[in-house]
């Protein structure tokens, strides 16, 4: 058995509920934006009225007179719901967020029958001051279909509840069909056939079955681990001797949580009473004591306390579902843990995480190459034979290095460099014309390929009247 | 009693161990050997790179020796991983042309000494990596110490690129060719229509410590289509530089 816990247009709900000066009979909508937003819900009277969901404000207002104009504010609106997904846990272990304004609780094995049930749920949100709507059910669909049924009676209620894209209800009625129990009456296949694939679940539904599982939330796991009131720490060795405990007792529980964390929060609490805190990325997530201390090190090099440190915080944070996985190394490839645990480390000496590269068409030799963040779990070498024989195509190329664009002296005899500098050149190829980003910044040079006298091979281009050295191959 | 009867299995066993790869001179048998792509470069360095030690690759810029570690990198790829410590110069479409597989290629982008070693050093570490390049920087003898040492543990091949090995460098790196281009190879007819084929490098073992140095490989580096030279072939000579020629094997 589900209980459901409905709240019709939350977010409007809570933007009333924050501005009392409205009265809960007034018309009021609520827009995304301020100025030029767009409705995106609205109340039965504002509907009643002529105001619609995509309308703009301007025309809401229009729609509607003396409709109130609410700004929705997601931050809240989302921080609000978390608030009472968490009162509800009080109901059930096992709480299904459906979305801002619907939940499912598993109510099986708990004391009490129905009313019991949603007595107590409506006690759990009643210091929200929101209109919620409770029922319970067999299944998801029943469950909130009764939030709006009071006598539990599902076949009267019209074809709205399903909650479906408002043309097809438009048809729907077209065709006469205005509750439930029409919409049941009908024969499946032949309805299937007219309004589709999604119309099978609509008749499932008008029927009241609905094979959706009840999917309850992840509660959200806090590990951290502190040393305070053991005496002071006014030595870097002292410092680090507590961190590493702290790394060891952090790790040990991300581990037995099954979690890796990509962010910790190191919290120094001073004698003379400044609280400082420093938090350190990692490239990967990670779970492992050493990487983590090792990172917070090389984060902490040159950081100064103005006097000993009387307290320690850890705290993990970003956390990630951790584990390897399970394939069949060889000999060659890589231990996903071992990279994650290198990646991490480059990130904190270089301060820039690792890269691969990766190629692109395009006019400009910069701009046929670009770099993305290496990651382990695409680098996992594959089984297949098309795999490994991939490469097996392409053989040895001239390989150019890219040199730091400076300006050189050329002269020309003919269409060709004949000098570089104080080089002559004894053989060339080109030019080639590069002609791009007309649409934005025009750039038009002809690229040259020479050889040198010293055995310099380089690639050299004319840009208006100036030349350029561009890279060697080597 | 047939003595030479008795010792025969014997010698079948030795010869058996040798390698005879380096065009019939005899050298220690090395199974570790990392190909480096090119059959003429392995004969050079008896089966290829060592694995586990440093080698390096030296020449002045245009020398081809970016083209040898693409070669490498190329092998290296196709069965795991290789990562790349950058100065900023790599230019990844020619790599990938050279058949390396980029998703497999790490790149740390390091400008100073010591991003460079600590780079070097975390990809070691990690024994995650067939290949390590890394530019050849000048480097205090200590750090060359670890980063063998490392390589050593991880069987990982350490690769040092750059115009001239220094005292250090060269007394660490197990292997040292010097690479210079002998012949460019260009194609089609001129101007427009002219393009860069590729270039013949020549490869000098200067340092060997599983092989007898002195080795010279030519080694052509040339774009091909389907496994055909692209028509019109030229070539020129830049300025003489005196290599040996291999020896011809077999």
């Amino acid at each position: 058995m589900l209980l459901c816990v409905h709240l019709p247009a939350f977010g409007l709900a809570v933007a009333r509920r924050e501005n009392s000066a409205i009265s809960p009979d007034e018309p009021a909508v609520l827009a995304d934006k301020p100025d030029r937003g767009r409705v995106i819900e609205l109340d039965p009277n504002a509907r009643r009225l002529g105001a619609r969901a995509g309308q703009t404000v301007l025309q809401a207002r229009a729609a509607a007179g003396g409709v109130h104009v609410l700004v929705h504010d997601a931050a809240h609106s989302r921080a609000v719901w978390s608030d009472m997904l968490d009162a509800l846990d009080a109901v059930s272990p096992l709480v299904d967020d459906s979305g801002e304004g619907t939940a499912y609780l598993e109510m099986r094995g708990v004391d009490g029958g129905e009313q019991t049930w949603i007595a107590r749920a409506k006690r759990a949100l009643h210091g929200f001051n929101l209109p919620v709507r409770v029922a319970c059910g067999p299944n998801k669909f029943v469950a909130r279909a009764r939030t709006y049924a009071p006598d539990g009676c599902i076949e009267r209620l019209p074809v709205e509840v399903l909650q479906i894209d408002p043309r097809a209800v438009e048809r729907l009625h077209l065709l006469g069909v205005r509750t439930l129990d029409d919409l049941a009456k009908l024969p499946h296949g032949p309805f299937v056939r007219r309004f589709g694939k999604a119309a099978a679940q609509w008749h499932d539904w008008a029927r009241g079955i609905d094979p959706a599982p009840l999917r309850p939330r992840a509660h959200e796991v806090q590990i951290d681990a502190a040393v305070y009131g053991e005496g002071t720490a006014a030595q870097e060795e002292q410092i680090f001797f507590a961190l590493r405990i702290l790394a060891d007792r952090v790790c040990s529980d991300l581990q037995r949580a099954g979690r890796a964390a990509t962010l910790v929060r190191t919290t120094f609490e001073c004698e003379n009473g400044d609280v400082r805190e420093i938090e350190t990325g990692f490239a990967q997530a990670t779970a492992e004591p050493r990487t983590m201390l090792d990172v917070m090190r090389a984060k902490l090099e040159g950081t100064t306390f103005d006097s000993p440190v009387t307290g320690l915080r850890l705290q993990a944070m970003r956390l990630e579902e951790w584990g390897t996985p399970a394939t069949l190394f060889g000999q060659h490839q890589a231990d996903p843990q071992a990279l994650a645990v290198a990646l991490a480390r480059l990130h904190a000496a270089t301060g820039a995480v690792a890269q691969r590269a990766r190629v692109r068409p395009a006019a400009q030799l910069e701009g046929r190459f670009f770099y993305s963040p290496f990651e382990v779990a695409a680098c996992h070498p594959e089984v297949s034979r098309s795999a490994r024989t991939r490469g097996a195509d392409k053989g040895p190329a001239p390989q150019l290095r890219l040199l730091a664009v400076r300006e050189i002296d050329v002269t020309m005899r003919g269409n060709a460099p004949a000098t570089v500098g104080a080089r002559a050149v004894l053989d060339c190829a080109g030019p080639w014309r590069v002609d791009d980003g007309w649409f934005e910044s025009p750039v038009m040079r002809d690229e040259f390929d020479v050889l040198l006298d010293d055995g310099m091979l380089c690639r050299i281009y004319r840009q208006g009247e100036h030349w350029y050295l561009r890279g060697a191959y080597d | 009693m047939d003595v030479q009867a008795d010792i025969r299995p014997t010698f079948a066993t030795l010869k058996a161990g040798l390698d005879v790869r380096a065009g019939g001179r005899i050298v220690a048998s090395c199974s570790e050997a990392f190909s480096t792509g090119f059959v003429t470069l392995d004969q050079a360095l008896a089966g290829g790179f060592p694995r586990g030690l440093l080698a390096t690759l030296e020449g002045p810029p245009s020398s081809g020796r970016t083209a040898l570690l693409a070669g490498v990198l190329a092998q290296a790829t196709r069965s795991g991983l290789a990562a790349i410590v950058d100065d900023g110069t790599l230019y990844p479409p020619d790599l990938e042309r050279a058949g390396v597989r980029l998703d497999r290629v790490l790149i740390a982008q390091a400008r100073t000494m010591l991003e460079i070693s600590r780079c070097a050093d975390i990809l070691l570490r990690s024994r995650s990596f067939a290949v390590v390049a890394m530019p050849a920087a000048p480097l205090r003898a200590t750090v060359w110490s670890r980063l063998c040492g490392l390589a050593q543990k991880s069987g990982t091949v350490l690769i040092a690129l750059g115009t001239q090995a220094g005292t250090e460098l060269a007394y660490f790196a197990s292997t040292r060719v010097r690479c210079a281009i002998e012949r460019v190879l260009w194609s089609g007819g001129s101007g427009v229509l002219c393009e860069l084929d590729g270039y013949e490098v020549g490869a000098h073992v200067l340092k060997h410590r599983r092989a007898a140095p002195g080795a010279v490989a030519r080694v052509r580096i040339a774009r091909e289509c389907n496994g055909a030279p692209l028509r019109g072939e030229r070539a020129v000579a830049p300025a003489p530089r005196p290599l040996q020629v291999a020896q011809a094997v077999s």
